[in-house]
């Protein structure tokens, strides 16, 4: 085969490669729009859903689940700035350095449904806490923690050298140079990865099925110990009865919703990451 | 120099936040381990036979280990070419000014949950199947490999991409003065330095295709059997994530039913940890950043 | 942000505050659609008891009335001994709420093809495999797809009594394993020679119910008439099951359930009313 041949056999796989893909896409972002937009209304957003999802709308639905995530944000914030603040400025040993990536990183690469696993066996059965959206928001924090660790330790590494030095040179002791240098730093990166962190959250069905959610007559959870109802395992329900075109209607519309909250959480993390980016390197 | 008191308390915040945080895969696996220890020590080498019967008390994993590797198998054989094929467009074909909208779309795309693709899975894809085979129901293990392929791809890809644009250009450049075309300069001077990241890659949505449980519970058909003739896809089968998915909130806590259903879910837990792990280690620094 | 977490936050404290009760239900989804219709009219009546409804199969409402996570489980099947002994300080107590028969359906084309009776016998050694295409049976030439259910279903469990003798009978010649009635439903349609165990509430013009060809070569339809008489082989009751006497807020929808409104609402679903 001569070279010419042999370069042009490989632009057009290339490109075949290519336009498959992007019939795929297509076919994904047209599927789910078009069957989506079908099925909004205001009334869809706005009502209860009824007789098993078929009827009614998703309010509660995506309270619920902008419940459960932002609770887990709320309680995943904390811990994150705690571990990056010790990872960047106490742990200068170079194998607890590497061990403790490991452990935290790990914990990105764990399967969604190991956590509902997880979640089942500690909090439903050995703590007898029962089904509970608490429990989901807890279990979502542990799966957003990497990334949140993650995003918050690269902004306080990017920090320039000279910031600490002259902190220190006005006499500020570890701790001060901590929290007056590092943490406001910390924080911007730490609310990128927050959101990016809500974006994968708020998708999550495996996790929460198991532990967090109920079928019917949920509004919002009164206490702690209740379940809620989200918009993932919504999809699910009407998923299984997908031959009954009310549910399969409600099912795009749902998925449409979820897509467009997930797009909002990851376009808002991307924003505030590029914003991040050039504050730190000004 | 005396410690304050809020600096006192303030490190062993931070402390308890990294104990903490490194602690909850270790707890993790020991409660998995703790709660598999029944089937362990009571099945022990019974888990490995073919038979899951749990009234007549057989606990045989082989047909969700069977399922588990089937799909993936066919995932990473539709995903890998593919995906490494559109990479090679987008990172050496396409001009660089269209390169930022691919990867924001590529993101948007591997941010749709896996629920969403159970729905067309169970709508469109096992349908098609069903049809174009003549089979009496789509829902195999066919199109939960299918399936599985299309939610990997757009990380395939974008892992590629990256791994071939970090290729410094003066590699590029010395070969194209050589006079080389587009393919020689691919071949024998971009892919020897990007292949390295491209396995971590790979690596990486091996341990994600395994994980995968939604989309691939609602279009499998969760049927504990291995199919007959061993290689026949186009019978319905079950992975370990289905069944999981579909089994373990309905079996009472405690019993041995349950206990082999935690020694499955223990033993994909191992195995993708190895994979992210040897991604992580071997061939990224872990902390440049994290793939999902 | 921030201001969006207090906002949500505060939202939380305010419902953690008021004062409300609670009853959780969970188990069979043959009755869940019942319970789920009567919660919602019950509301009505007693504004300040939320009634929280959750499916996952007669097991699960067992097991977890044992592990006393719920106050009512609901079953399409009776108490199992070995789950009376795993649970021994909980007294399981059973109250029946409707009738129900499970009925073998296929898909319409099956039906309309001329197979609309079998016997038990046949039923049989489709699920043991012994059968495999339509025609064996005089049907079309077509092979069956044989639907089974999770082991945990109450379905599963009456069905596999009636035909097996054993509740927790194998199916070695099951295609498809699936859980809720919606879900099993979708399978039949979307099928053209498909034969599964379904609730007669489930039927609709894709999913037709077989009559049962009995000993003495009756065939017996799966109407509500023969289901009210067990005329039908394969009836049951629906129930729920408490720990205990019911009391309080339990006990009232119970009662709910047993009254007139209650009991049309079982009617409503497709079952046979036992008041």
């Amino acid at each position: 085969m001569s070279r010419q041949l042999r370069n042009r056999l490989f632009l057009l796989v290339s490109s075949g490669a290519v336009l498959l893909c992007t019939a795929i896409l297509l076919f994904l972002f047209s599927v789910i729009t078009w069957n989506g937009i079908n099925a909004l209304s205001p009334s869809f957003l706005l009502t209860a859903s009824r007789s098993f999802g078929a009827e009614g709308g998703i309010f509660y639905q995506i309270l619920g689940s902008l419940l459960m995530v932002l609770t887990a944000a709320l309680i995943c914030l904390p811990l994150a700035l705690g571990a990056a603040i010790y990872k960047s400025e106490y742990l200068k040993n170079a194998r607890l350095q590497k061990a403790s990536a490991i452990l935290i990183y790990g914990l990105n690469g764990i399967p969604s449904v190991i956590f509902g696993i997880f979640g089942l066996i500690l909090f439903v059965n050995i703590l007898n806490t029962g089904i509970s959206w608490f429990v989901g928001a807890i279990i979502l924090a542990i799966m957003m923690l990497p990334t949140v660790v993650l995003a918050t330790f690269q902004a306080m590494n990017s920090i320039p050298e000279i910031y600490r030095e002259s902190a220190r040179a006005l006499g500020l002791n570890h701790w001060q140079v901590v929290t007056g240098v590092l943490l406001p730093q910390g924080f911007a990166g730490a609310i990128t990865g927050l959101l990016l962190g809500l974006a994968r959250a708020i998708g999550e069905t495996a996790p929460i099925m198991f532990i967090a959610t109920a079928f019917s007559g949920i509004e919002i959870p009164h206490a702690l110990n209740e379940p809620v109802t989200a918009l993932p395992t919504h999809i699910l329900a009407l998923a299984q009865q997908a031959t009954d075109p009310r549910a399969l209607q409600n099912a795009w519309g749902a998925s449409f919703v979820l897509i467009g909250l997930v797009t909002l959480f990851s376009i808002t993390g991307l924003i505030s990451r590029t914003k991040f980016k050039t504050v730190s390197q000004r | 120099m005396v410690m304050s008191a809020s600096a006192r308390v303030g490190k062993s915040y931070v402390f308890m936040s990294i104990i903490i945080s490194t602690a909850i895969i270790l707890l993790i696996l020991t409660f998995l381990l703790i709660n598999s220890w029944q089937a362990i020590s009571e099945i022990g080498w019974g888990v490995f036979s073919s038979e899951w019967h749990p009234a007549a008390g057989k606990f045989g994993i082989l047909a969700m280990i069977y399922g588990s590797v089937a799909v993936m198998i066919i995932a990473l054989t539709i995903a890998i070419p593919l995906g490494i094929m559109t990479a090679v467009f987008t990172a050496e074909v396409l001009p660089a000014k269209y390169r930022f909208y691919v990867k924001s779309m590529l993101e948007l795309l591997a941010g749709i949950p896996s629920i969403i693709y159970g729905l067309i899975g169970i709508v469109f894809l096992s349908v098609w199947i069903e049809d174009f085979f003549a089979l009496q129901s789509g829902r195999t293990i066919l199109a939960g490999g299918i399936l599985l392929a299309i939610m990997v791809l757009p990380t395939v890809i974008t892992l590629s991409d990256d791994a071939l644009h970090n290729v410094p250009a003066k590699y590029r450049e010395a070969a194209r003065g050589l006079g080389l075309y587009p393919y020689e300069v691919l071949k024998s001077a971009v892919l020897p330095h990007a292949v390295n990241d491209i396995a971590g890659a790979l690596l990486l949505a091996l341990g994600r295709v395994l994980g995968e449980t939604m989309a691939v519970m609602l279009v499998i058909g969760s049927i504990d059997r291995i199919p007959v003739p061993f290689l026949n896809t186009l019978l319905p089968g079950q992975t370990i994530t289905s069944k999981l998915g579909r089994e373990i909130a309905e079996t009472a806590f405690g019993s041995l039913e349950f206990s082999a259903l935690i020694f499955m879910g223990l033993l994909l837990l191992v195995f993708v940890l190895a994979f992210t792990i040897l991604a992580q280690t071997f061939f990224y620094q872990p902390e440049q950043r994290l793939y999902e | 942000m921030r201001n969006l977490f207090l906002f949500f936050f505060s939202i939380i404290l305010l419902f953690s505050c008021s004062e409300s009760k609670v009853v959780k239900i969970a188990g069979s989804s043959t009755v869940l659609p019942v319970i789920s219709q009567a919660a919602e009219q019950f509301r009505l009546k007693h504004p300040n008891i939320r009634i929280i409804v959750n499916a996952g199969g007669s097991g699960v409402g067992v097991n977890q009335i044992g592990e006393g996570k719920l106050d009512i489980g609901m079953i399409s099947r009776e108490l199992a001994q070995s789950e009376i002994d795993r649970y021994p300080n909980t007294a399981f107590q059973t109250h029946d709420i409707g009738r129900d028969a499970v009925v073998p359906v296929v898909s319409s084309e099956i039906y309309d093809a001329g197979i609309q009776a079998l016997t038990l016998a046949q039923i049989g050694d489709i699920y043991k495999g012994d059968i495999r295409n339509w025609q064996a049976l005089s049907g079309p030439d077509r092979e069956i797809l044989v639907l089974d259910k999770e082991s945990s279903r109450g379905t599963r469990h009456v069905f596999m009594s009636a035909v097996f003798n054993d509740k927790n009978a194998a199916a070695p010649g099951a295609d498809l394993v699936l859980g809720s009635n919606n879900e099993e439903q979708t399978a039949i349609v979307q099928s053209d020679g498909a034969i599964g165990m379904l609730s007669h509430a489930w039927f609709n013009a894709d999913v037709k119910g077989l009559s049962i060809i009995l000993a003495d070569n009756k065939a017996i339809s799966p109407t509500l008439e023969n289901i009210r008489s067990s005329a039908f082989p394969i009836v049951r009751a629906l129930s729920l099951v408490t720990n205990g006497q019911p009391e309080g807020d339990v006990k009232l929808f119970i009662d709910f359930l047993l009254s007139d409104t209650g009991q049309q609402i079982v009617e409503d679903n497709g079952y046979v009313r036992i008041r």
